[in-house]
């Protein structure tokens, strides 16, 4: 069952990999619009948010290395 | 025609990378506002900030950005009942879980350079700053992004950061109340793949380890120490003086049509306290015209509790580690979040967001923020 379950793990990072198709740079508009940021519109805002769930919740990171510490309550 | 067509085509690519990059390099200033604020008078923040970003020739970019929070209210922590007449921390039984108001101010900083070479790899330096009266902390950090190939379609990023803390912690178990100056080191790790999968999808794949070392405790959260016939004490909260996490991060992002986003991020994290969490975060943007763009969210959050996390008052006795702390119990959180973006002219914006955040611990807030920002 182990096996198997790698195996499915491994063959579908596999076929994502035929998913990935080149992009040229004249083709990246869309890539390029505001609303395709993985930090979204403003990413302000996301500091806030990012500061709230650290503040509220145990676990952090993943949301780059930048960022100092608070003392929170 | 053919050397017509290389030509038309050279020109085009050279445009569509500059304006690729203009869209990228945009000099702002804006300013936000942010209110939260906690159900049952709890937290209360109200978050006034400024930032500005400013390209200095197209090899350098500087980000600043400042806040300054008012924070007011109360946070649940055990107490000697008032209404019993203890005062006294070394009471026996009387105590209570019950809010302990404080009020609290807040300045924080941060400033970040970011240096394209001439393969159009990025480094990003910066350094964080932020002040409590009971808290200092400083924050120095480094990342590099490479591009792997010459499309720009696959890049790798390291980044490392180092912050150092300085807390004012209250000895809770003598008379005195006295109050000294503690530290803590953290070390924050993170190496990542960003991939574009099509002219209209994102996926970005990204682990990351943090190491917690020295104080690690909250400095305002005490725990009640059950000797048994009747001997309890009010004492403070002692956590591990060293924490170890790690966890992956996955960010998906695709356009439906035109004027549709949609944007996933799934995040895994683990750490040696039996912390775990999972969370899923859901985001939508509509470009409803020229002017203005919807925005719609969910989060999922779920989380276990710390080894050393119990909140009854007659669980601790003699154990090294005890804590009362309702952020390290086991709990669900969700959060729904809308926005507005309304775009007067090309340089003058303004957002209008709400969100709604609700935890199975009975902790509900809301926050609203509200910006403008002016390019430039």
């Amino acid at each position: 069952m182990k096996k198997l379950l790698i195996m499915a793990i491994i063959a579908s990072l596999f076929m994502g990999c035929s998913l990935v198709k080149e992009v040229k740079p004249w083709e990246k508009e869309t890539l390029a619009k505001p609303i395709m940021q993985f930090g979204g519109l403003h990413p302000e805002v996301n500091k806030f948010e990012s500061h709230v769930y650290f503040s509220k919740e145990a676990s952090r990171g993943g949301s780059g290395v930048a960022g100092g510490g608070c003392g929170c309550n | 025609m053919q050397l017509k067509n290389i030509n038309s085509l050279s020109t085009v690519t050279i445009l569509a990378i500059v304006a690729s990059n203009a869209l990228h390099a945009e000099n702002y200033v804006a300013v936000e506002f942010l209110q939260y604020d906690e159900n049952s008078n709890r937290v209360s923040v109200s978050a006034p900030s400024l930032s500005a970003s400013y390209d200095i020739g197209t090899n350098y970019n500087i980000k600043a950005d400042f806040v300054h929070d008012a924070v007011s209210g109360a946070t649940p922590s055990w107490q000697p009942d008032s209404n019993s007449g203890a005062s006294s921390r070394d009471n026996s039984g009387d105590y209570v879980y019950e809010n302990q108001n404080f009020d609290e101010e807040r300045n924080a900083g941060s400033v970040m350079l970011t240096t394209r070479f001439e393969n159009r790899d990025e480094l990003y330096t910066g350094i964080d700053y932020s002040r409590e009266s009971d808290f200092d902390s400083k924050a120095v950090s480094a990342e590099y992004l490479h591009y792997t190939d010459s499309t720009h379609n696959q890049s790798l990023n390291v980044g490392i950061s180092y912050t150092m803390n300085e807390i004012l912690s209250y000895d809770y178990d003598s008379t005195s109340g006295a109050s000294q100056k503690e530290t803590s080191s953290s070390i924050n790790i993170q190496a990542g793949l960003s991939q574009v999968l099509n002219d209209h999808s994102l996926l970005k794949v990204e682990g990351f380890a943090i190491v917690d070392d020295g104080y690690l405790n909250n400095p305002h959260s005490n725990v009640v120490r059950d000797y048994g016939s009747s001997s309890q004490r009010l004492l403070s909260e002692n956590r591990p003086d060293k924490r170890t996490a790690y966890g992956l991060n996955l960010k998906y992002i695709t356009m439906f049509g035109d004027n549709l986003s949609f944007k996933a991020n799934y995040r895994f994290y683990t750490d040696d306290w039996d912390v775990s969490s999972h969370t899923i975060d859901h985001d939508i943007y509509y470009n409803l015209n020229k002017k203005i763009t919807l925005g719609a969210g969910f989060r999922i959050y779920t989380q276990t509790e710390a080894n050393f996390y119990n909140k009854n008052k007659d669980f601790f006795t003699n154990e090294a580690f005890a804590s009362s702390d309702e952020r390290l119990s086991k709990f669900d959180a969700l959060t729904y979040k809308a926005s507005v973006d309304f775009k007067q002219n090309s340089k003058i914006s303004y957002n209008l967001g709400g969100q709604f955040y609700s935890q199975s611990t009975g902790l509900d807030a809301s926050m609203i923020t509200l910006g403008v920002k002016y390019k430039f």
